[in-house]
């Protein structure tokens, strides 16, 4: 069997201050344009036609692709969570008015607990 | 009997972007002369008048700047010359490259090729199993279009860097292959999130789970639970990650050749040391030609039902999208397929789609008429093969495939 030597990189191989390509232009339009269908909370603040190195490319292109998968995750959990189903039960007035007061306490306990709108939560490791 | 056919079970493509066959393979026409490389007597005259032969001068970087022009009127001057006849003559290559920079001895250098010995991988896997000598872009014109022809075996009538709008009945191959009753699997592998995917926004808008990392493919390889059909993208720019420097390795210019030798050979890496290697074929092709200099005339194919206007074109001429793009370099790998082996027919990139569909689904409708009408690479394994058209032609699977030290 051939072993077959792959020669190494040279350092000055990286640049990422490189002028962004009509490549990478077209890729951040085409995202551009998916962000804008993504819930508010999920969209950047970059102003696209500002984007000037190929490392400014990079880092719009991660937070938007990993805006989608997030906001696709978000939905998915969502859709787990389904409400349990209410038995039938004949309730006597006074157990009815207490159940709907738990009700009311649950479910401000749960809106104090959520997160502020604003960015989607910190950004997963790759 | 075909057994590289009866084992066949996964399809990987890996697509490259912008660089010609002569200027990547042409070197092989020296060591095998079926390949249809450089001759001594290949030339385009420069704006002088004075002709410039192809030279096995080109650099890793830094050597093609600016960007060759690969949009449509460009490669309309490329092919053609400038002709009034509009005869296609491949002369136009050294005037295209001049019209961006004015620099006559500049312009020459788009007439330049890799030795052989600088792209190891390339070359030795072309060497070693099949490389085609007639793969064209599937439109002359620049990347997006080209890639969606490899994604859904038509532009929609594109032929520049514009939004695809897809307005039409033709399913790319993933949706395909997922819907498929019963079901398939496909995994469109980016490199990582902050490459993402060129072409496909409409697919990672609506069908995330359709994704996956080069981490994961190279997972996937190691525990043999590749999809039935994985089309892999490289990075598309410099970037820092949690492991350090990520190089963009795609090859489009000005990003490093040699950082695509070293995918290129990780890739390949990965599935001959995966228990799936004797049930793999890996095509690697580049998406369309960046400008660079090839010899041979694309040809004439059947239209798609689509027409670009002279508007769209930028040429002054409308595109009924009946001639191929320039061609590129392309292999196809497999244990199955003997040492040395070099295909004739014709091929672009509406044949993946085609082959990917015609052995995973066979019949399949609708599909765009240039996809319909496009060739196969693959033989689908249902009745009688055709043993003169199988490239996994062996009896006995392979055992002196060659290994990169990546």
């Amino acid at each position: 069997m051939n072993l077959i030597h792959v020669p190494r990189l040279p350092k000055n191989a990286f640049d990422p201050n490189r002028p962004v390509s009509a490549l990478l232009k077209a890729q951040i339009e085409y995202l551009h344009d998916a962000e804008r269908r993504l819930p508010l909370r999920y969209q950047s603040e970059v102003y696209i036609n500002a984007v000037k190195t190929e490392g400014e490319a990079a880092n719009y292109i991660r937070e938007v692709t990993e805006a989608i998968h997030a906001a696709h995750a978000e939905a998915r959990a969502a859709r787990v969570k389904a409400p349990a189903k209410r038995k039938r039960v004949i309730e006597l007035a006074p157990v009815a008015d207490e159940r709907a007061e738990r009700k009311r306490v649950n479910q401000a306990k749960k809106r104090s607990r959520q997160k502020p709108l604003g960015k989607y939560g910190p950004k997963k490791k790759k | 009997m075909a057994p590289g056919l009866d084992k066949l079970q996964h399809i990987v493509v890996l697509m490259m972007e912008n660089r010609s066959f002569d200027h990547m393979l042409g070197s092989l026409k020296a060591v095998d002369a079926r390949i249809d490389g450089i001759t001594p007597d290949l030339s385009n005259p420069d704006t002088n008048g004075n002709p410039v032969r192809a030279q096995p001068l080109a650099e890793f970087q830094a050597q093609l700047q600016p960007d060759p022009d690969h949009h449509f009127p460009a490669v309309d001057l490329q092919i053609f010359g400038g002709d009034a006849n509009r005869v296609a003559n491949m002369q136009g290559f050294v005037k295209s490259y001049f019209n961006q920079q004015r620099d006559v001895a500049h312009s020459q250098k788009i007439m330049y090729y890799f030795a052989q010995k600088d792209l190891p991988v390339l070359t030795t896997l072309a060497l070693e199993f099949a490389v085609f000598n007639r793969w064209f872009a599937s439109i002359p014109g620049p990347t997006i279009c080209n890639r969606a022809f490899a994604h859904y075996g038509t532009s929609f009538g594109r032929v520049d860097m514009n939004l695809i709008y897809i307005n039409e009945p033709f399913k790319s191959i993933y949706d395909r292959l997922i819907g498929a009753n019963p079901k398939h699997t496909s995994k469109l592998y980016y490199y990582d999130t902050t490459s993402s995917t060129m072409e496909v926004t409409n697919l990672l808008e609506h069908q995330p789970e359709l994704f996956g990392t080069y981490p994961q493919f190279l997972d996937d390889c190691a525990k043999g639970n590749l999809p039935d059909y994985s089309f892999i993208e490289p990075n598309f720019n410099d970037h820092e990650s949690d492991s350090g420097e990520e190089v963009a390795n795609d090859q489009h210019p000005d990003h490093n050749v040699q950082a695509g030798e070293i995918y290129i050979a990780s890739i390949y890496n990965a599935i001959k040391r995966s228990p799936l290697w004797p049930n793999t074929a890996l095509l690697i092709v580049y998406d369309e030609h960046g400008g660079i200099y090839d010899h041979v005339v694309p040809p004439a194919c059947p239209p798609d039902q689509f027409t670009a206007s002279a508007n769209d074109t930028g040429s002054g001429r409308p595109f009924a999208f009946d001639r191929l793009g320039v061609r590129v370099p392309a292999i196809l790998v497999s244990p199955w397929i003997p040492q040395g082996t070099v295909v004739d027919r014709v091929f672009d990139h509406a044949s993946i789609p085609a082959t990917v569909t015609k052995f995973f689904l066979g019949d399949y409708a609708p599909r765009s008429p240039r996809e319909t009408n496009a060739d196969v690479f693959l033989e689908p394994n249902s009745g009688a093969v055709d043993a003169g058209r199988n490239l996994l032609s062996l009896d006995t699977m392979r055992t002196d495939c060659p290994d990169f030290d990546v």
